[in-house]
């Protein structure tokens, strides 16, 4: 974490560093300095830099314990005639003999001319070959990374505690002209866009009156409801940039042809039109804007303060092209990785494991053997993005030689990361794994800072974000002495394949040290990626000289930045602003505001100077993630302000969503009673209590198997079988004189005692059953219920059938065929109309 | 008695000749029925009334009088739903399984009775304004014959229910500061009930709570109050900002429903269900620790210090759920958000448009129902947010031609 002194003028805790003024002579508040602390380790080490020290010096001792430090570090390192000694050894071609082999003292002269101890990364040493002087990898940076690796071993504490950070004011420039929506037409988005693709392709779902309605409704019918959905999706200044395009051609969104790379590139052939339609036009005059700079015109604010004194191996993904991932460690033999199969660069420093691996040789492997054995501890350090958390026994960082033998694996089991680790006390494969728990599901599909640690008193650990997230490692602790030297150093898989991790992996270092806590929270709090210092001119608009809005902004993943802790800060240290309000503040790129994720919109306060600190006042403490458009080193930058000092702009918000409704297909005016209703309906028109033991225990037992909802399209055969049941359980009650009302009063007239035979003789006795059925279950003089003749001939008809149109085999003649008696006669026949449509249907 | 002799019978033959016969029947008698719907006098719109707002068949002798004022003879077809409503299977049966999939993730209406089905019902019984279902000191609970309220359990609903407890007699307005201990200004209505605390502050990050009283009181799930151009000032630490490694997913998706619901669920930060005790506990003036899940998924995301909440959609796109002007749009705690919730238009048409739903058996269908919904049923709702009144009108409204 970045920790500074205050400005001279308004002093803060001692134990940060000093923020000052620099070289007035230059100018006179053109450089503000932040010198950082790293609130580490409180002792330092020399940092191992290689398996095995040259040992061919023979020329004079070092005079002093600095010169020893240079030759450890520096010398040792770069005195090979495949480094640096082929030239700047002593009556060698290059200018400095700083890699001289017959006089340390000498080449300790020499490098000093070379190498700025403060700022190592600005040492010439470095920028020589980071701009391509004989760099003895592929990658000029990486060399650059190595060499001042070396030269902050050199420096030792005075640069591993600390760097400087110089703020520099950038060169004023306004924010370039852009296409804005404010001068679009609906009627040209409805022409190119709306029309031909959007209400033709994406209404089934993105129109408010789908049946799936989903916002945005860019879909929408009403085409200004629509553009202004549309608009955050499109990129009229990009338009192969809109979401719309990507959707479709990188994420198969829905294509409407068997082709969506044809149906991307029609989408972005009809924004393109629409563009073309809008004049470019110069930021809004009314808007109150800051100057305008890109990434590279600000100060970098990363790449200090790890904490590196134990760190063997490390890759930072910097490279950004090729299938090399350099170990820039700077302890030989550097573990350079191979990209093997669907590995992709990330931007803003990292790789992307889709469907490959990392893979060092099992030659520079061995270092990782040598130098871990050697001290019997050691760190697995990582910061990961996994792509999900649903792959299983996935490898993140393996030491190993297959899927059954292994020095170290950090891998990921869905929520949990785990850590198998080789000893005389696990097995060869470095089971048991120690787990993160499950319960606490500490793995997240995020960016996360894991660090894997073994030691020789208490055994592994594994810490995530800072935090120590394991229980005490219930293996005893033992010997490394059956690691093997013949294994690969491998990301994102085995070596064999078995084991595909998919994700990114943003920095990936191995320390032989068991890093103790502080040492894990540092390297935490200083994060990963490039970071910068963006200064924002707002000089002009508060009248305050040299004063700033300070983000610190990185690119965040491939497809944003980030933009975070913002501070009003003035390089001129005697300026003391107050009172100045500032409100809405909002990141614009390339010429017009950003349409989402305007974190500070709704930021309202006042400049006050006794609030300074380190950085300034500071503004919030959230972040901003803003898209990434034309690139890192394209896009433009700068703020816009709704209120700030006397200045400001009236913004016009987004129109309320306006959504017409249309007409559905007409519906039944019918539904079907649901489980409870059924229950108490049988029971109102039986006089039967729902509390009826017999009735009771049935319903619940049927409940769930009747009609939940009314749509009569939704009724199943099961559903009437459920009913019937109930309507057998209620009659049964019934017949049986259970109900509230008697079995006698119910029925006035009709001999249940009687056989079947002289009980349904007559149309009297039939009538004595049926009628008191017909006339409290379906009900009297309702003409939407079935009539009570057709009811009666369905159940009971007797007689001559004259018209031929009525039903002598009716349901009791059916009934007494089947040989039974007159009370089952009777419950069949109440459970026929009360489980019938007459009662089901409301 | 049940009669083993005929159960015997009827499981051998007769039974299952029975139950054909009766699907026969229902087909038959459905196609009756279909065919006679054309015709409806003063009976059958009664009948109509009746049905759906009972959820039974009405007596003769209630149909007769329903009737008669359904024709105007001695009232009006309002009071004919009135007169349905004096049914308890209105409450028993129609409110119970309307109010039910309310309360449980699930959306399931078989749920067991709880204390906030009944506290529903018992404030549409007792009139209450119902813009208060979220902010009231209101609780209703059964007769003394059953196991004492209890905040640590549900026996004393479940048992209202397995007994039959007739709840348009039988339910009693309480306090609910008074039942569950929460201190006066802790209580928010039916979310402050054990049955949505057991639901919607289990465990998460209680947003639940939030986001089902979108989808149950509203009528939106976030889908469709989806806007990604608030400020996402408000959103929590918890959610990734680069999801697998890909921020083109929270700035096109998560991005649009959490700028606005995470500022709204603020209003939760003291409340948590507690699984341990099976109660519902509050912390005033202390987050709860689930606000801080995954807070180091995106450092310069909000951290929540206290329950303030703060309305976002009270601009742009969302304004369209009608929010009441009168109101300040951001507060303290859970009731004032209810309330803010509860005073929208979305709030009102979603309960007009679920009672339409529930007596009329469909989804307005055209411009009449619109024109009933939105010029009569809502301003009427509005007007003193009357559940009951609601129903009645829409039971006339769909009583038939």
């Amino acid at each position: 974490m970045l920790c500074a002194k205050a400005q001279p003028v308004h002093p803060a805790p001692k134990a940060c560093l000093e923020i000052m003024l620099r070289n007035a002579c230059v100018a006179a508040f053109s450089a503000l300095l932040v010198a950082a602390c790293g609130g580490g380790a409180p002792t330092t080490e020399n940092p191992v830099t290689s398996v095995t020290p040259p040992s061919t010096y023979n020329g004079p001792p070092p005079q002093t314990a600095d010169i020893q430090n240079f030759k450890l570090n520096v010398w040792d390192n770069i005195q090979a005639t495949n480094r640096c000694g082929s030239c700047h050894a002593q009556g060698g071609q290059g200018n400095g003999f700083f890699a001289r082999n017959d006089d340390i003292n000498l080449a300790y002269e020499a490098a000093n001319l070379v190498a700025d101890l403060n700022m190592p990364e600005n040492s010439l040493m470095v920028t020589k070959l980071a701009q391509g002087h004989n760099c003895w990898l592929t990658d000029d940076q990486a060399c650059a990374d190595i060499m001042t690796t070396w030269i902050e071993g050199w420096a030792g504490a005075a640069a591993l505690g600390g760097r400087q950070i110089t703020l520099s004011a950038p060169t004023p420039a306004s924010p370039g002209d852009s296409r804005s929506y404010a001068n679009a037409d609906v009627s040209d988005f409805v022409t190119w866009v709306h029309a031909p693709i959007l209400t033709t392709y994406c209404a089934g779902c993105h129109n408010s009156q789908s049946a799936t309605s989903q916002q945005p409704y860019f879909a929408e019918a009403d085409a200004n409801v629509a553009f202004e959905a549309a608009k955050a999706k499109m990129d009229i200044n990009d338009p192969a940039a809109s979401r719309f395009v990507v959707r479709l051609g990188s994420e198969f969104h829905n294509c409407w042809s068997a082709d969506c790379a044809a149906d991307a590139q029609t989408m972005e052939t009809a924004i393109a039109n629409f563009a073309g339609t809008i004049p470019i036009t110069q930021l809004d005059p009314a808007l109150v804007n800051s100057d305008a700079l890109r990434l590279i015109d600000g100060t970098i604010a990363s790449g200090g303060n790890r904490y590196e004194s134990a760190q063997v191996a490390l890759w930072e993904f910097k490279t950004g092209v090729g299938t090399t991932a350099f170990d820039t460690s700077g302890v030989d033999p550097a573990i350079d990785l191979q990209l093997i199969g669907d590995v992709q660069w990330f931007g803003g420093w990292g790789i992307t494991i889709n469907d490959g691996r990392a893979q060092g040789d099992t030659t520079s492997s061995k270092k990782l053997h040598d130098l871990i054995t050697a001290t019997g501890e050691y760190s697995i350090e990582a910061w990961v993005v996994p792509n999900n958390v649903t792959q299983e026994m996935a490898r993140i960082v393996t030491y190993s030689a297959g899927d059954n033998s292994r020095n170290f694996t950090l891998q990921q089991t869905l929520y949990d990361y785990n850590f198998r680790h080789r000893s005389v006390t696990t097995g060869l494969n470095g089971d048991p794994a120690l787990s993160t728990p499950s319960a606490d599901e500490v793995l997240q599909a995020t960016l996360q800072h894991v660090v894997a640690t073994y030691g020789p008193v208490e055994g592994r650990k594994v810490y995530v974000n800072g935090n120590l997230v394991t229980q005490a490692d219930p293996i005893a602790t033992g010997s490394l002495v059956d690691w093997q030297d013949t294994f690969a150093f491998v990301l994102g898989n085995e070596a064999s394949g078995d084991g595909l991790w998919q994700g990114t992996l943003r920095l990936v270092a191995v320390h032989n040290r068991e890093l103790t806590p502080a040492q894990i929270t540092q390297n935490f709090d200083v994060g990963v990626g490039e970071k910068f210092f963006l200064l924002f001119g707002i000089e002009d608009i508060i009248n305050v000289p040299t004063a700033y809005i300070l983000f610190e902004v990185s690119q965040f993943d491939s497809y944003a930045y980030l933009f975070a802790q913002p501070h009003f800060i003035t390089l001129d240290a005697n300026q003391q602003p107050q009172g100045i309000p500032i409100q809405g503040m909002r990141i614009g790129v390339n010429g017009a505001e950003v349409q989402i994720s305007q974190s500070y919109a709704n930021l309202d306060d006042q400049l006050d100077y006794t609030q300074f600190g380190p950085l300034g006042q500071p503004l919030a403490t959230i972040g901003a993630v803003i898209p990434l458009e034309r690139g890192p080193s394209d896009d433009e930058f700068f703020l816009t302000f709704d209120l700030l000092g006397s200045e400001s702009y009236v913004r016009t918000d987004d129109p309320p969503l306006v959504i017409t409704e249309g007409d559905l297909p007409a519906a039944e005016r019918i539904g079907v009673r649901t489980f409870d209703e059924i229950n108490a309906t049988m029971s109102a028109v039986t006089g039967v209590s729902t509390e009826e033991f017999f009735v009771d225990s049935t319903f619940q037992m049927l409940r769930q198997s009747m009609p939940a909802v009314e749509d009569p399209a939704a009724f199943l055969s099961s559903h009437q079988v459920a009913v019937a049941q109930l309507a057998i359980e209620y009659c049964n009650a019934l017949i049986e004189d259970q109900g509230t009302i008697s079995t006698a009063a119910y029925f006035p007239g009709f001999d249940f005692d009687e056989t079947p035979v002289n009980a349904f003789d007559t149309p009297a006795e039939r009538d004595a059953l049926v009628t008191p059925l017909i006339n409290n279950m379906v009900g009297i003089g309702i003409t939407t219920q079935p009539a009570a003749t057709d009811v009666e001939d369905e159940l009971a008809y007797i007689g001559p059938d004259p018209g031929g149109t009525e039903r002598p085999d009716n349901l009791i003649n059916r009934l007494i065929a089947g040989g039974t008696d007159t009370r089952s006669i009777a419950k069949g026949t109440c459970a026929a109309v009360l489980g019938s449509a007459a009662l089901l249907v409301q | 008695m049940h009669d083993g002799t005929w159960t015997r019978t009827c499981n051998t033959g007769v039974a299952t000749a029975s139950v054909t016969r009766d699907s026969a029947l229902v087909a038959a008698l459905f196609c009756l029925l279909i065919s006679a719907t054309a015709i409806a006098g003063p009976r059958e719109r009664a009948k109509t009334i009746h049905d759906r707002l009972a959820g039974v068949p009405p007596s003769e002798s209630v149909l007769s009088s329903m009737a008669d004022q359904v024709a105007g003879i001695t009232g009006t077809p309002m009071d004919a739903a009135y007169q349905a409503m004096d049914n308890p299977n209105f409450y028993n049966v129609t409110l119970k399984n309307f109010v039910t999939p309310w309360t449980n993730r699930e959306q399931d209406a078989f749920a067991p009775l709880n204390d906030y089905v009944a506290t529903v019902i018992g404030m549409i019984r007792d009139g209450d304004a119902f813009n208060t279902i979220f902010s009231a000191d209101v609780l209703y609970i059964g007769p003394g014959s059953l196991p004492p309220y209890s905040n640590s359990n549900n026996n004393h609903y479940e048992q209202m229910e397995s007994q039959g407890i007739d709840m348009m007699s039988g339910l009693q307005r309480v306090s609910q500061s008074g039942m569950n201990g929460l201190p006066l200004s802790a209580v928010a209505g039916v979310w402050t009930t054990r049955a949505a605390a057991e639901s919607f502050f289990i465990a998460g990050t209680n947003r639940a709570q939030f986001r089902f009283t979108m989808m149950n009181h509203l009528c939106n799930d976030m889908e469709q109050v989806h806007d990604v151009k608030r400020p996402p000032d408000r959103i929590r630490q918890d959610v990734s900002r680069s999801p697998g490694g890909d921020s083109r997913l929270f700035l096109n998706n998560c991005i649009g429903c959490h700028s606005g619901m995470d500022p709204l669920a603020g209003a939760f930060a003291y409340y948590n269900f507690n699984e341990m005790t099976g109660s519902i506990e509050y912390t005033p003036g202390v987050v709860q620790p689930k606000y801080f899940n995954n807070d180091a998924n995106f450092e310069f995301g909000f951290r929540t210090t206290d329950d303030s909440w703060f309305n976002y959609w009270r601009d742009g796109q969302n304004q369209f759920l009608g929010w009441d002007p009168l109101l300040p749009g951001s507060g303290f705690g859970a009731a004032s958000m209810g309330q803010e919730l509860a005073n929208s238009d979305a709030f009102a048409r979603c309960q007009v448009k679920k009672v339409f739903r529930a007596v009329c058996l469909r989804e307005p269908e055209d411009v009449n129902d619109r024109t009933q919904i939105d010029t009569v049923m809502v301003p009427s709702f509005k007007a003193g947010y009357d559940m009951k009144r609601t129903f009645a009108e829409a039971a006339v409204y769909c009583m038939g031609p």
